[in-house]
């Protein structure tokens, strides 16, 4: 790509000396290098202008937003101000963190035994890998809708097979207990996505050279030793990009909690980007709702940021 | 070298050209008919009616229609949207009446009275449900017109006849009478006494207020501060409490759906609902009660029982390209003979005439108690901030079910959080 601009673009001396005895004086010739000089950006031009009226307007336009209330021109900071004193937003936010962190925590630990279990040879392996993929596959509205159904306290399969167990389930009622809820939500998202964090830890396990696994065995270490001071290490690059990639996406969760609680009961479940979505299309105050997009940016760059210079530390090391 | 500066040349010319072709497609226009009405509907029982008329009417008028259809969940959103930046992408609208004030407030709508002037016209005929025409005018019920209402729903309450007859009740005319058939079947029977919508937000509001107004609560006073906390207010969530001992496990999730769900399974013998789900009472691929149900008026408490309204309206965006052709459609819609044909396709009229009519009455023999219903029907508060207060509303009524909050604290904190949002606006 580079080589092919700079050749495209030439220098004015290789230019001059590529010139043929019949070309046209070279004061032409020079006004024809400037016009070549713009030939890449006419071409660019399109799609720049495209990118720059669908992403970098809309950002600026967002950014005034945030700095204005309601209907008023005026430049304010009521938005950010209210950021401080909103009781829902930082409910909603803690209920985040919860979310993301229980998830991503128990998601890496599955994924890892999933992803150790799979990496032997055992009987059955591929079908194993393509069950586990499934839940990945189906959209997070189904699965919200699937979930809703089994969590049903009165209809659903989840208390009907316990009733048949003859457990009471008359105080089971998963996503209907403010206690539970939360707890009830993490699950289907654990159920979901922790395929996807096997996925990336067993094709990390899988590029893991033979050769110091055979030294190890050589110098005697135990299975555990092996895996602690062999298999980490060398798979911390693909457990980063996997936490990272995880943690972005779950700070953002909003579809299978919008169709499995609506952020209930009352606000148990409630997370910041549904908050956001009320405050948008329900309450129509899209100040607030880019400056809560703001601030959410802001997290999610910080905890991302975090992770990248952990990945970065590592190639660095390698 | 001269060759390929032309090449280069003439394929920047074609990429241009390729853009702007690709810009003016977005604008083009081609109809064959003489005009072209589009309209955003909610998809749904109502908005299959509207769809249908429209076809109706395309074929008897030169007028092509296109309909945009939208779930009840996005149509608020897609409508504000449009209206506020005057794109003109819809010249009808239909609009759930809560959402009224917001777009009336806001000088989004077309006046009606003189497009009915034009006509030589006075204005809506006397037909129309005085309390659904009220909701169409902003201010409310007297201010000036900016849509009919084509859907005259307003709740209603479902009681299991049989069982009532059974331990020998009569129809519940007030919340205690409520309590006690709740406690008594519930005693009995295997099912439960009661089941309510809780879940947070439109869906808990709904089923409270007509608690609320019973018991002589007000949202508000006459200066607008919030008294959702008064001691009358109080004692109807406590009922609303006490009624849902008896509700099935879980009720704080419920909306309509689980309501209904319950009713039609038979495990619940009395609910608050809306009359979209009358037919399906009487269907027997959905109900194991048919005949079994009886509809009345809303129960009363203190003050005599009131049900909350909810009525589909229509109405002409300001700025609209065509409002004379919208509105030409708007009146053939909401006539008496064109209503008759929406109420056949399940959608309660708005009409006097249509809720007497002996057609319909055999048909839907609750007619009667439902237009007794609507006549005494109340709206909802009329602010365009409504979405914003039920939310919060609702956030502390499931709250106070779900028994993490008494009631008093609830609506404490249901109250100070209402009179935040009216001074955050001011």
């Amino acid at each position: 790509m580079r080589r092919s601009t700079t050749h495209d673009r030439g220098s004015p001396e290789r230019a001059l000396a590529s010139c043929s005895p019949d070309s046209p004086p070279p004061s032409l010739h020079l006004s024809g290098i400037r016009r070549e000089r713009w030939v890449p950006l006419l071409l660019l031009a399109p799609a720049l202008i495209v990118l720059l009226a669908l992403t970098v307007y809309p950002l600026l336009y967002a950014v005034r937003v945030s700095f204005r209330a309601a209907d008023d021109e005026a430049w304010t900071l009521v938005n950010y101000a209210r950021l401080f004193t909103d009781r829902f937003f930082a409910e909603a936010l803690w209920h985040t963190f919860v979310y993301a962190g229980t998830a991503v925590t128990v998601e890496f630990f599955l994924g890892l035994g999933l992803a150790w279990l799979l990496d032997r040879h055992i009987r059955g392996r591929s079908l194993f890998r393509a069950l586990l993929l499934i839940p990945m596959m189906i959209p997070p509205v189904v699965v919200g809708v699937i979930w809703r159904l089994l969590y049903n306290p009165n209809f659903g399969a989840i208390n009907g097979t316990l009733q048949q167990w003859g457990i009471d389930t008359s105080a089971l009622v998963w996503t209907a207990s403010p206690r539970w809820a939360l707890l009830s939500v993490i699950l289907v998202d654990i159920w979901q996505w922790t395929p996807f964090m096997f996925l990336i830890l067993l094709a990390g396990l899988q590029a893991i050279p033979q050769e110091p696994y055979e030294a190890a065995l050589i110098d005697g270490s135990s299975a555990w030793h092996t895996f602690r001071h062999v298999t980490l290490p060398l798979l911390k690059p693909a457990i980063l990009i996997a936490l990272l990639l995880r943690t972005m996406d779950l700070l953002r969760i909003f579809d299978q909690i919008f169709i499995l609680t609506q952020g209930g009961p009352g606000f148990a479940t409630e997370v910041i980007s549904l908050y956001i979505y009320k405050t948008a299309f329900r309450f129509f105050d899209f100040g607030y709702a880019v400056t809560m997009s703001f601030a959410l940016l802001l997290i999610t760059n910080l905890i991302s940021l975090a992770f990248i210079r952990l990945i970065r530390a590592e190639e660095g090391l390698a | 070298m001269a060759l390929r500066r032309v090449m280069r040349r003439s394929s920047i010319t074609v990429l241009w050209g390729l853009l702007l072709s690709l810009l003016s497609l977005g604008c083009s226009h081609t109809n064959g008919k003489e005009a072209h009405l589009t309209l955003a509907v909610n998809a749904g029982v109502e908005g299959d009616a509207l769809r249908a008329a429209a076809q109706d009417y395309q074929a008897t008028f030169n007028v092509e229609i296109t309909i945009a259809e939208f779930p009840y969940a996005n149509l608020f959103e897609k409508e504000l949207i449009d209206l506020t930046n005057r794109t003109g992408a819809y010249d009808l609208i239909m609009l759930d009446d809560p959402w009224f004030p917001r777009f009336a407030e806001r000088g989004l709508l077309t006046e009606l009275t003189p497009l009915y002037e034009r006509r030589g016209l006075e204005g809506p005929d006397d037909d129309f449900v005085a309390a659904s025409l009220a909701l169409c005018r902003h201010p409310y019920g007297t201010g000036t017109l900016y849509a009919l209402p084509y859907v005259g729903n307003s709740q209603l309450f479902f009681y299991r006849k049989d069982l009532f007859e059974k331990y020998r009740l009569s129809p519940p005319e007030t919340w205690d009478d409520v309590l006690t058939a709740a406690r008594t079947i519930a005693e009995r029977e295997q099912i439960y006494g009661y089941v309510m919508r809780a879940q947070q937000g439109n869906a808990v509001v709904a089923d409270f207020l007509p608690l609320f107004w019973a018991f002589g609560a007000e949202m508000f006073d006459a200066h607008g501060h919030p008294t959702v906390n008064s001691p009358e207010g109080i004692a109807a969530l406590r009922m609303m409490l006490a009624l849902g001992a008896y509700a099935p496990p879980g009720y704080v999730s419920f909306n309509a759906d689980e309501v209904a769900a319950h009713l039609l399974q038979g495990t619940a013998a009395m609910s608050i609902n809306w009359p979209a789900w009358i037919p399906a009472l009487s269907d027997p691929a959905k109900s194991r009660v048919i005949g079994k149900i009886a509809i009345t008026a809303m129960p009363g408490q203190k003050e005599p029982g009131r049900a909350e309204i909810g009525n589909w309206l229509i109405a002409i965006p300001r700025g609209a390209r065509d409002p004379e052709t919208a509105f030409d459609f708007l009146l053939w819609a909401t006539s008496a003979e064109q209503m008759k044909k929406s109420a056949l396709r399940g959608n309660p009229p708005t009409r006097v005439s249509l809720f007497r009519d002996a057609e319909l009455v055999a048909r839907y023999p609750s007619y009667p108690v439902q237009l007794h219903s609507l006549q005494t029907s109340r709206p909802r508060p009329r602010t365009p901030l409504w979405n914003e207060i039920e939310n919060a509303f609702g956030i502390y009524l499931t709250k106070a079910n779900t028994g993490e909050l008494s009631p008093e604290e609830a609506m404490n904190r249901a109250n100070a959080a209402i009179a935040e949002i009216l001074q955050r606006q001011q």
